[in-house]
């Protein structure tokens, strides 16, 4: 290992820990580094340009509308129509209640692309609900905190773009559609553990709602998933790009929320900065990645990794096995961002030279990296499915844990049978 | 230095709507051109990836402002206030020395070279170099927001309480 590694790695841990942000952790490191290796002016000017030409890209222009599209409909009471729908669909079974929970994260993790969101929007609206009925308001956030990861699988999803950026190439039509599958198996599993626990704990169920009241909350929720088929049929069939998706969601969701009247135009410049802000934090944390990953290239880093994880075994399985882990391990304290950015370009040309379909390592690698949303030390949906809870993050921990235990028995499968994620693709012959 | 900041603020955070309009503009205007009248502008995909290089790296200087960016204060959030304050300096010194030497001396040396070699943009035909001045520009917008943040930590000021969730509140990403 070269003496510029060592001191990114070293740079980047220690300033991480001091609570410097992690953008600016990245490329701190990464300057530090191209100073040991290169001139004072090449290193600097050189930096700045990994992180600008980075952002120069039409496939990322997806995420600002995303944003700007989720935030629309977040303001426009879309998260209480979803539930209302679903606490029509299954709440009145054992365990409906964190049912609804997990449908409403599916769909509305699926609208606006953020597990953030979505465990804020769901859980404020849910929380109160699930305890007023006598669970475990621990438990409750357990749930909420799980369930809420699925919407980064389930199209559209920002980081399955950014996973088709860092793969030079990806079809991004292909890994929404690939997502679907895998997302609804994770939900699933979510559902049987979480059922079983709400049943065998006797915690209350939702009242019947007559098929007409039913019927209402559909027509009252239909505008709202209109969105994602028009979306992703759109994108699926090939008629317009992931971006230009992006942006017909945008203007959708702005004629919806103007003709429900719940954002009033003057709130409209709050809605665009906030997006602005969100963009703008994602954006930097991509610039900065995509620098440190030439950094890292530049150094032959892939290539030494290839050949360390090559001479421990060449067995296809035990490759995957072992990758797994070491994201796993990722997972728990780097964000999801820098770490697609950082090790796709690392681990995806072993595996491919393995015979792995990269669009099946895409999936595989953001579930794996979902499972690290969820544990501490640093958990962005952990502790924002916590903070909706009012809960300690600690208390959260052990009702996680048979969760974590369904969504690692969700992983094996989606990494060892391949077809859980290629099936759908293959279907539409993407 | 509050009055400064205010403007600042107003005009930074008008500045980028108006951008985040135009980007939305600008890809609302491709789809139309491509579907509706059938004849794709060669313009719009190079406008909107420059507009979002320009709402990223200003943006970027926003949320700092907004505390937005995320952070990890497993550590920090254990320390007495005096070290806490001590930390939070080092941050922002962190934030300014990547400022001043990747964005001000780095960004601006690219801005000089591009314009010198009078590198232009494929569809508009224009130097690629007034593109990157947004990185330098990036760069001092950061460090003035720095240290404002850091003279509102000053010790004298001692008697605000320190917020509880630190320095970074996680932003909804």
């Amino acid at each position: 290992m070269s003496l510029a590694i060592v001191i990114l790695v070293v740079c980047f841990l220690a300033l991480l820990l001091l609570d410097v942000p992690v953008a600016y952790s990245i490329g701190m490191a990464t300057l530090l580094a191209m100073l040991a290796t290169v001139d004072f002016m090449p290193a600097a000017s050189t930096t700045a340009q990994r992180i600008a030409t980075g952002l120069d890209s039409f496939t990322l222009l997806a995420i600002p509308f995303f944003i700007l599209a989720g935030n629309l409909m977040g303001r426009g009471g879309i998260a209480r129509r979803l539930i209302a729908f679903a606490r029509a669909l299954v709440g009145a079974l054992p365990g409906g209640l964190a049912f609804v929970n997990i449908i409403a994260c599916m769909l509305f993790g699926a609208i606006s692309g953020s597990a953030i969101a979505a465990a804020a929007g769901i859980g404020s609206v849910m929380h109160p609900k699930m305890v007023e009925n006598g669970y475990a308001p621990s438990f409750s956030a357990a749930v909420n905190v799980s369930s809420a990861t699925t919407g980064l699988i389930i199209p559209p999803s920002n980081v399955l773009i950014v996973y088709s950026l860092a793969s030079g190439g990806v079809s991004v039509a292909a890994l929404f559609v690939a997502g679907y599958l895998p997302g609804l198996l994770l939900g699933g599993m979510l559902m049987a553990v979480a059922g079983v626990v709400a049943y065998r704990k006797g915690f209350g169920r939702d009242e019947r709602v007559p098929v007409r009241e039913a019927f209402r909350r559909f027509v009252d929720a239909a505008p709202s998933l209109t969105l994602i088929v028009v979306v992703i049929g759109g994108i699926v069939a090939g008629v317009f790009t992931a971006t230009e998706a992006a942006a017909i969601a945008v203007l959708y969701a702005l004629l919806l929320v103007l003709l429900y009247r719940e954002v009033r135009p003057r709130e409209l410049t709050g809605v665009l900065l906030d997006s602005v802000v969100t963009t703008a934090v994602v954006m930097l944390l991509i610039g900065a990645s995509l620098a440190l990953s030439w950094a890292l290239s530049f150094e032959n880093i892939p290539q030494d990794v290839a050949a360390a994880l090559i001479s421990l075994s060449e067995n296809k399985i035990v490759i995957l096995l072992v990758i797994n882990v070491l994201l796993l391990a990722v997972g728990t304290f780097m964000d999801m961002t820098p770490a697609i950015l950082i090790f796709t370009p690392i681990f995806l040309p072993i595996v491919v030279g393995l015979g792995v379909d990269p669009l099946h390592f895409g999936i595989l690698m953001v579930f794996n990296l979902c499972i690290g949303l969820c544990t501490p030390p640093v958990g962005t949906v952990l502790f924002a499915g916590a903070g909706v809870a009012k809960v300690p993050v600690t208390d959260v921990v052990r009702p996680l844990l048979p969760l974590y235990a369904a969504m690692l028995l969700a992983l094996l499968l989606v990494t060892f049978i391949p077809e859980i994620t290629l099936i759908a693709p293959r279907l539409f012959g993407l | 230095m509050q009055k400064v900041t205010r403007i600042v603020d107003a005009a930074l955070s008008g500045f980028l709507v108006a951008l985040m309009i135009a980007m939305v503009a600008t890809v609302s205007w491709q789809v139309a051109t491509r579907y509706l009248l059938n004849s794709p502008s060669s313009y719009t995909e190079e406008l909107a990836s420059y507009l979002l290089i320009w709402i990223s790296l200003l943006g970027a200087a926003y949320a700092l402002r907004l505390r937005a960016h995320l952070g990890i204060d497993i550590l920090t959030r254990r320390f007495r206030a005096r070290r806490r304050r001590a930390t939070q300096i080092f941050a922002y010194g962190t934030i300014i020395a990547f400022s001043l030497i990747a964005l001000i001396f780095g960004g601006g040396w690219l801005v000089y070279v591009t314009l010198d070699l009078n590198q232009l943009s494929a569809a508009f035909q224009l130097p690629v170099g007034y593109v990157y001045t947004v990185i330098p520009l990036s760069g001092l917008i950061t460090i003035y927001y720095s240290v404002v943040a850091i003279r509102a930590l000053r010790p004298e000021k001692d008697e605000e309480p320190l917020e509880e969730e630190g320095p970074y509140p996680r932003a909804a990403a």
